[in-house]
């Protein structure tokens, strides 16, 4: 296990290295300007270069390549120059938005949509199989984007019954920031309105985004229950006059959860790169956003700083499933 | 997993989100009225530092908090005083000397004296942050700048400055007073100006002071009450992050915001003649076009650049932007200072056809066309490839993003380009250097359009004397709209969308220049 383990982490990190690598010289290879893209078509030439002096932009590329692994051996992440502050700092505060927007949503997307998957497999062929069916089939073809500005305008504007964009009603102090996360700062600093009020504003954008990620979940649940309910131990189990219920859930479950937490793992890695759509819709101030306008004005350091993050999210995400097959499933032995 | 603990798994979570639907219900408040909301993009800002500002909203939230010498009227053809309270001016018209307003004290509580205005402009041309062009263009030295008295201030110019040229430098908020003590107070030996501290603090002496700034949520302002013209009515205004204009439409018309920027022009007609709302629509100095690089040899002929000229359906191109779009064609916009009301080019097919054959091109060409990706502009591009199509030039359209597209246009290596020209400062010198002066390295350079004209700039500049100033603007124009690189199909209406209590409240030309301190709600 700990040899595995350690391979695994050894594995890890190279992947890591080898994406940093890629991403940092296909980045500088692309054309176009970050300065001449942050400064707008009328800095006069020689502010622009100037400006690409500072930043070091100049240089030969294996010359910043090399700067920047000796500042990320100390832990610098450099400098965004669209906002002017270190891509640590950054990361640290727009991170937390989306892991508690992911985490909410992957709630969601979870017990619903295994709910949801174990009720069609166990109802097959029936009425309620096939509603589910078509549901889903609608869900996954509904863009995102789209079913967010629904919710905003059914749940917001008409009912009225749960608030607006953001993550605060405006004129709520946001409690201390001790961790980024508004909900653990609110508990934190014992602050019940921030809390009920963040609370209120992350029912639309959890469940807006848990959506794709709920019907992906309930498909696999019903394609791998199916699988294992038709097993002989399952008919056997019924023989035995065990309870329905504790066929289902105790004997067919268990064994069918390994594809189906294979792809809630890569799902929550997914969900923490951030969902730009969903963020800007419901302006989130996550890290989709802010990669997705790094990427535009191709600001390095923070383009890198974001890739490194979701490299590291999705190898520890994989690293997790693999030893959750363990647990799951005790024939799975690490060698 | 027990079937128990799931089915207290799914209770919880649909419990959750009928709880998460009641606090919501309850938590939807009404802005009071002296509080403002407004919604848009403030994602831009990267630093409120009023040396470093250049972005549309940290420009604009610079000029909230901090003063400057002087300021403009509302139309823009006037200096105003504001910390100065007069000046005085060599017979040369290179040197200003400003007394300044008594008794004006910064947010910290210091006083603002000619040492702070001396202290403000050195710092600024010293750090030589972006905007510092707008001053180092017609200010030599940083010591050209001299505090000669407690309240005087005397600043040297490099050449003869028309009084709404000294204005366009030292209203500009790169020229506003910071409170040097708090400078000096957070200066690193590795940062002396402070520049780092000031990119999210305030150090100014204006209407409001900086609440809070979260990078991508919410600028915050609160009321300085010890404002020299008298607290302003609003005492807290937001401008909250709002990327999608169609939640942000929602949200002004609950009434949780009172200002929408930023939305769609379709949005804004929507928007028009709704109960509660109100449209504010006004001129801005910015200067839509198409660009020709003159280095590509079909558009060194001045007769296919004015074939495409007439060739182009401009009053197609405005519908594009829901009319939203000034149909101005000269490169000084409507309401600036000798602006030159021509606007000669309307689609003719056949004159275009027959300049084209004049220059030898009667069988047309091809040309490559680049756009930002920003919309509406794609369908511009679209409209043009198709008026082009009909001439016989035949047009591939590439929509890049910024840092591309601007890469090629400052490289000379475009043939087409369509781009926006906003004014740095409210003068025509700024546009007609950009767009008639090779030497200034702006866009006659990168469309390779040198221009003897080019003399005339520099000469006009500096003129005195106003009304030869502005024949000499209107015979920069007049060259340019007749024989220079760029279809001008419009200047864009700014419009912001408000609830009808908010009173007094209008964008200026000089988004800038917008001043809060005019607004209240009823």
């Amino acid at each position: 296990m700990w040899a595995y383990l350690t391979r695994r982490l050894l594995l890890s990190t190279l992947a890591v290295f080898g994406v940093l690598v890629i991403t940092f010289f296909l980045s500088h290879v692309i054309p176009g300007d970050p300065i001449a893209a942050i400064l707008g078509p009328q800095a006069p030439d020689h502010v622009i270069e100037d400006l690409r002096r500072r930043w070091g932009l100049d240089r030969p590329i294996p010359e910043q390549f090399v700067r920047y692994l000796s500042l990320l051996a100390r832990g610098d992440l450099g400098r965004s120059i669209a906002t002017n502050r270190p891509v640590l700092d950054d990361l640290r505060e727009f991170f937390p938005a989306t892991v508690e927007l992911a985490t909410a949503a992957i709630l969601v997307g979870v017990t619903l949509g295994m709910a949801v998957g174990i009720v069609s497999a166990v109802a097959r062929g029936r009425w309620v199989d096939h509603v589910v069916r078509f549901v889903s089939l609608i869900g996954l073809s509904m863009p995102v984007f789209w079913l967010g500005l629904i919710a905003l305008l059914v749940f917001y504007f008409w009912a009225g019954v749960l608030p607006g964009p953001g993550q605060l009603d405006i004129l709520i102090s946001r409690p201390p920031r001790v961790t980024g996360l508004i909900l653990v700062d609110s508990v934190l600093a014992r602050d019940g309105v921030a809390l009920r009020n963040a609370l209120a504003h992350m029912v639309l954008p959890a469940l807006v985004l848990g959506s794709h990620t709920l019907v992906g979940i309930a498909r696999i649940t019903r394609a791998s229950m199916l699988e294992v309910l038709g097993q002989e131990y399952i008919k056997a189990a019924r023989a035995k006059g065990l309870a329905e219920r504790t066929v289902i859930l105790r004997h067919a479950l268990k064994n069918a959860l390994l594809p189906i937490v294979t792809v809630i793992g890569i799902y929550y890695g997914s969900l923490l790169e951030g969902a730009v759509l969903t963020e800007t819709v419901f302006a989130w101030p996550g890290l989709g956003r802010y990669a997705t306008s790094a990427i535009l004005s191709q600001d390095f350091a923070a383009v890198m700083g974001v890739t490194l993050l979701i490299a590291l999210i999705f190898s520890l995400a994989n690293l997790v499933v693999d030893l959750l097959y363990a647990a799951l499933n005790p024939r799975i032995r690490y060698e | 997993m027990t079937a128990r603990a799931w089915r207290g798994v799914l209770w919880v979570s649909l419990l959750a989100l009928v709880l998460g639907s009641a606090v919501g219900a309850a938590g939807a408040p009404r802005v009071p009225n002296t509080v403002l909301v407004m919604g848009g993009v403030i994602s831009d800002a990267v630093s409120l530092d009023p040396a470093q500002a250049f972005e549309f909203t940290s420009v604009w939230a610079a000029a909230q908090i901090y003063d400057t010498l002087v300021d403009f009227n509302r139309e823009f053809n006037q200096v105003v005083p504001e910390l100065a309270t007069s000046w005085t001016v060599s017979a040369d018209g290179r040197t200003y000397t400003f007394r300044l307003r008594r008794g004006v004290r910064f947010h910290s509580g210091n006083v603002v004296d000619a040492k702070a205005v001396e202290f403000s402009l050195q710092r600024a041309m010293k750090l030589n942050l972006t905007p510092a062009f707008i001053l180092t263009s017609f200010i030599a030295r940083p010591e050209d700048v001299v505090a000669v008295g407690a309240d005087t201030v005397r600043v040297t110019f490099k050449q003869a400055m028309p009084e709404i040229l000294m204005g366009s430098v030292l209203a500009n908020p790169v020229s506003a007073v910071v409170d040097p003590a708090l400078v000096q107070r957070n200066a690193t030996p590795a940062d002396p100006w402070a520049n780092q501290w000031l990119s999210f603090n305030d150090a100014g002496s204006g209407p409001y002071k900086l609440r809070a700034w979260s990078k991508n949520v919410k600028i915050e302002f609160e009321a300085f009450e010890g404002y020299w013209r008298g607290t302003p009515r609003l005492r807290r205004v937001f401008y909250q992050e709002m990327p999608e204009p169609a939640a942000a439409m929602l949200a002004l018309q609950r009434g949780d915001i009172d200002v929408a920027s930023d939305l769609l022009p379709a949005q804004y007609k929507q928007l028009q003649g709704q109960p509660g709302i109100e449209v504010k629509t006004s001129p801005q100095f910015t200067v839509n076009y198409l660009a020709m690089n003159v280095g590509y040899e079909p558009f060194g002929k001045k007769e296919v650049r004015n074939a495409i000229k007439w060739a182009i359906d401009y009053d197609a191109l405005r519908r594009i932007f829901e009319d939203a779009l000034d149909p101005s064609q000269t490169i000084v916009p409507p309401g600036m200072f000798a602006h030159l009301a021509e606007r000669p080019y309307r689609r003719d097919v056949a004159r275009a056809r027959a300049l084209l054959r004049e220059a030898g091109y009667e069988r047309g060409f091809r040309a490559e066309l680049i756009v930002p990706v920003t919309p509406p502009l794609p369908d511009v591009a679209a409209k043009i490839k198709e008026d082009l199509a009909a001439v016989g030039i035949e047009v591939e359209v590439r929509q890049l993003r910024s840092a591309d597209l601007l890469g090629i246009y400052r490289a000379q290596r475009h043939q087409l380009v369509i781009q926006r020209w906003g004014a740095d400062y409210p003068d025509p010198d700024n546009l007609a250097r950009a767009f008639a002066s090779f030497d200034a390295r702006q866009l006659a350079w990168r469309n390779q359009w040198d221009h003897p004209v080019k003399r005339t700039v520099e000469q006009a500049v500096g003129e005195l004397n106003r009304a030869r100033r502005e024949a000499l603007y209107h015979e920069i124009q007049r060259i340019v709209l007749e024989e220079g690189p760029y279809a001008i199909y419009g200047s864009p209406l700014e419009q912001n969308a408000m609830r009808s209590n908010v009173k007094g409240l209008g964008a200026s030309p000089l988004f800038a220049f917008t001043n809060l301190i005019d607004a209240w709600k009823e």
